[in-house]
């Protein structure tokens, strides 16, 4: 696999919502084993365009490939992409095994390899052992590593992230932001919507800030948390950092 | 999606039509003096007239049933109220522990049918004398017990929306007195459920007929058995209003709850 | 000086005078509650079951198990027929009557005038209702006019409205209301966002209604069934006006058994079949209340 081959690109992706646009033009690139982070206000884009990704958004126009293969029309169950979800989404009747393991069943593998492959993923996560037990068992921080799991199980080619931090706890946040760093270090292909200020700037390979619709800075982090070019980014950031949260 | 929200269309359609029909059937025969067979195009117009109710609700036995099953409505939403307030306030502000106690039994009454009870009644309180079931308002107590599950729920329901208990405390450590934290801390929060029960309660008596029947009272609903055979239009009609006021009853229920905040999710459960 | 311990110590329920209920006994404040309970549904309760395990005259068993043997066992069994016959119904409608509701959630206004609707209907019934089904349906019925204007004549195809058929039609009018009510909060558990996770992992929408959707419902389902049995089993009046008097019903039996007890010394089984009737009425909540819980244990 050649480290510097597209993953994942966006080509002028336009999205509306009625009469609100909630993208535009917007342009993005991933190679291989990249961590990008989206970062805006709310409603800035960067939801649409990780469903966009998922296929559970169309786009008016433009196109969306996955290794430059055009996924645009795909529907989303086709698209081998793992997605984990701000509200984490777990299957509350089924316990972590067969919540991670679905999406193994789902394609057909058999019960032992399924079993193996279950237990490498929930040890990737560190929850080892925990494989019986339900969701309404576990913290915020767990249930999210469980959705992490199952989603990266069966080897998709990017990873979307939507948030996966928002609704947790302050002090769980760093054990699944610790895991997303682990799943870098071993060349997982990764999109993160996130407002978590410092992960973005030391753990990105490439920073994305969106506004209304619109990418208004795109760059390595040292760049964009340094030096933005563009005045509302410079606001954007400015607030962060005045309110502490970098 | 498109052909899902079709059939979806569909389904609602047919089931309101269900709803509606037999009203609209039941008017017809109240209010319009045709009879069925020589019904047609050309006599669909002919005829309507509210003389039938008007003659039905001035009767002797209207007047009689009806007075008698409004003042067990009012009586059993009052013993209801009575005997509950207290009861739910208690385990939502001093003991919670005992609030899965209250519950349950207010749920019993479910697992025995009216006609069930009536029957055990009979048997049970021979015993009492019949001096107590001779009255009509022996039926008040049984009232209340059969609305117990809706008006517990009620009051349940309107004091869980918030921990009252904190409230409580908070409102009595900042100096109110008993009486004031009542007032304004406990009692606007029981409004809501208040109203709830009783219009539940009430509704539940205009319209009970098993009790009342085998018992031997007159009430509305026997009043509709009795006179369904010398005066048809007439007891129908007195039966489409008792409908009419009962839904009446609920939807305005429904909405005064609903803006406070607290929605009603099943009446029954 | 130690005030803080004071104070502590000094808690709010321990000021007269509701302060007095914190030390009466929590027995004490809820014995009014709980003796009304035991007179007024306890007692009667318990004499039906003192009198269902007394045999009838002329007979050594129990009456309660006279009265599932023969000709007896026909009333329970018809009962529990139309029961069944209108849970089922009224589920499978109910439970389309939700879908329907959720799947077209773009028109605000539709699931609250739904729900207040349910809410109203599911507790209709009684006589007025089979005044009207006897006005649509009956010999005299509007519709059973219109039918037969359009050639479906009803009485020669055999149907009454007060037999079977059509107690199960009246029945449903307040049966999919309350499975409705039932099915509304469960089809909502359904989050959109479990069938993205399912289809992220790459479940097609059968795959995810048959692993996911389902048996996430079932418990609701069930459940629901399991209401409307009740539901329809303690039913009384409606029968009882559309018969007059004359079902086959086991609720309806029971009066007739005890309204002419004196002379035939049959009243126990009255009394057995009311017994019944309450063992019947126990499983059937036990079950609903217990899947209810279940489902909402994954609704957190």
């Amino acid at each position: 696999m050649n480290p510097q081959e597209t993953a994942l690109r966006f080509s002028g992706v336009r999205k509306t919502f009625g009469q609100v646009t909630a993208l535009d033009s917007f342009d993005l690139e991933l190679k291989q084993g990249e961590l990008v982070t989206l970062l805006g206000p709310s409603g800035c884009g960067k939801t649409t365009a990780l469903r966009i990704a998922a296929g559970f958004e169309q786009p008016n126009s433009g196109s969306v490939f996955v290794k430059e293969k055009d996924v645009t029309a795909l529907p989303a169950h086709t698209r081998n992409m793992g997605m984990v979800f701000q509200n984490y989404s777990l299957f509350p009747h089924m316990s972590v095994a067969e919540n991670v393991g679905f999406g193994l069943r789902v394609r057909g593998v058999d019960a032992a390899e399924r079993d193996m492959l279950v237990r490498e993923a929930v040890g990737r996560v560190q929850l080892p052992g925990l494989e019986g037990r339900y969701p309404h068992q576990l913290s915020g921080g767990q249930q999210q590593r469980v959705a992490l799991a199952r989603a990266l199980v069966f080897q998709p080619e990017v990873l979307l992230l939507d948030e996966i931090t928002s609704s947790l706890d302050p002090e769980l946040v760093s054990e699944v932001l610790d895991v997303v760093r682990e799943l870098k270090a071993s060349g997982m292909t990764l999109v993160l919507a996130t407002h978590e200020m410092g992960f973005a700037r030391d753990t990105s390979d490439v920073v994305c800030v969106l506004d209304g619709g619109h990418i208004i800075e795109q760059g390595p982090p040292s760049q964009v948390f340094t030096a933005p070019q563009s005045e509302r980014a410079q606001q954007f950031l400015q607030s962060i950092i005045n309110s502490g949260r970098l | 999606m498109i052909r899902r929200n079709f059939w979806s269309k569909v389904i609602l359609v047919i089931v309101a039509a269900f709803y509606v029909l037999p009203m609209i059937a039941m008017a017809r025969f109240s209010f319009q003096r045709v009879p069925v067979i020589k019904l047609g195009w050309s006599t669909l117009g002919k005829n309507w007239t509210a003389d039938s109710l008007i003659d039905a609700v001035t009767s002797e036995r209207f007047l009689q049933a009806g007075w008698l099953s409004i003042r067990l409505a009012l009586l059993s939403v009052v013993l209801s109220l009575v005997i509950l307030i207290p009861t739910t306030v208690y385990v939502h502000v001093m003991k919670k522990s005992a609030r899965s106690y209250v519950e349950f039994l207010s749920i019993l009454p479910y697992v025995v049918p009216p006609i069930a009870l009536v029957v055990g009644i009979s048997g049970a309180m021979k015993v009492l004398g019949t001096w107590f079931l001779a009255s009509p308002f022996s039926l008040v107590p049984f009232y209340v017990i059969i609305s117990l599950p809706f008006t517990f729920r009620s009051l349940d329901t309107s004091l869980g929306a918030i921990d009252l208990k904190t409230l409580v405390e908070a409102s009595r450590s900042l100096g109110a007195s008993w009486m004031r934290t009542t007032r304004m801390v406990i009692l606007p929060n029981l409004k809501v459920g208040i109203i709830n029960a009783s219009f539940l309660s009430f509704a539940t008596v205009l319209g009970e007929f098993t009790i009342a029947s085998l018992l031997l009272k007159f009430t509305l609903p026997a009043y509709l058995a009795e006179s369904q055979g010398s005066n048809p239009q007439g007891t129908f009609s007195v039966g489409l209003l008792l409908l009419v006021v009962s839904s009446l009853m609920f939807a305005l229920m429904n909405r005064l709850s609903k803006r406070k905040g607290h929605a009603l999710t099943g009446l029954t459960l | 000086m130690n005030l803080t311990v004071r104070s502590e110590r000094d808690s709010l329920a321990e000021r007269v005078p509701f302060g007095v209920f914190k030390h009466m006994r929590s027995w004490v404040v809820l014995a009014p509650f709980t003796l009304f309970v035991a007179v007024f549904l306890l007692w009667p309760t318990f004499s039906v079951f003192r009198s269902a395990l007394q045999p009838v005259e002329g007979s050594s068993k129990p009456a309660m198990l006279e009265a599932i043997s023969g000709q007896y066992l026909d009333a329970i069994l018809y009962s529990v027929r139309l029961s069944a016959l209108t849970a089922g119904l009224g589920a499978v409608i109910g439970t389309l009557v939700a879908v329907s509701a959720v799947s077209l959630n773009q028109f605000k206004g539709l699931r609250n005038v739904l729900v207040g609707y349910s809410a109203v209907a599911a507790n209709l019934g009684g006589i007025p209702l089979a005044f009207a089904f006897v006005a649509s349906l009956g010999m005299q019925g509007l519709y059973t006019k219109l039918l037969s204007v359009i050639g479906i004549n009803l009485s020669d195809l055999g149907f009454k409205i007060s037999d079977f058929s059509g107690i199960v039609i009246v029945y449903l009018y307040f049966q999919i209301p309350l499975m409705t009510l039932v099915m509304l909060p469960a089809v909502d558990g359904l989050k959109v966002t479990l069938k993205e996770a399912a289809a992220s992992v790459g479940a097609t929408p059968r795959q995810y209604w048959r692993s996911i959707g389902i048996p996430l419902l079932s418990p609701s389902l069930l459940g629901g069934f399991l209401l409307l049995f009740a539901n329809a089993f303690s039913a009384y009046a409606t029968a009882y006006a559309l018969s007059a008097g004359g079902s086959n019903l086991v609720s309806v039996q029971i009066r007739f058994y005890l309204q002419g007890n004196t002379i035939t010394g049959k009243s126990n089984l009255g009394y057995a079949l009311a017994a019944w009737m309450i063992v019947v009425m126990v499983l059937a909540m036990s079950g609903y209340l217990g899947l209810r819980r279940r489902s909402e244990r994954w609704r957190k």
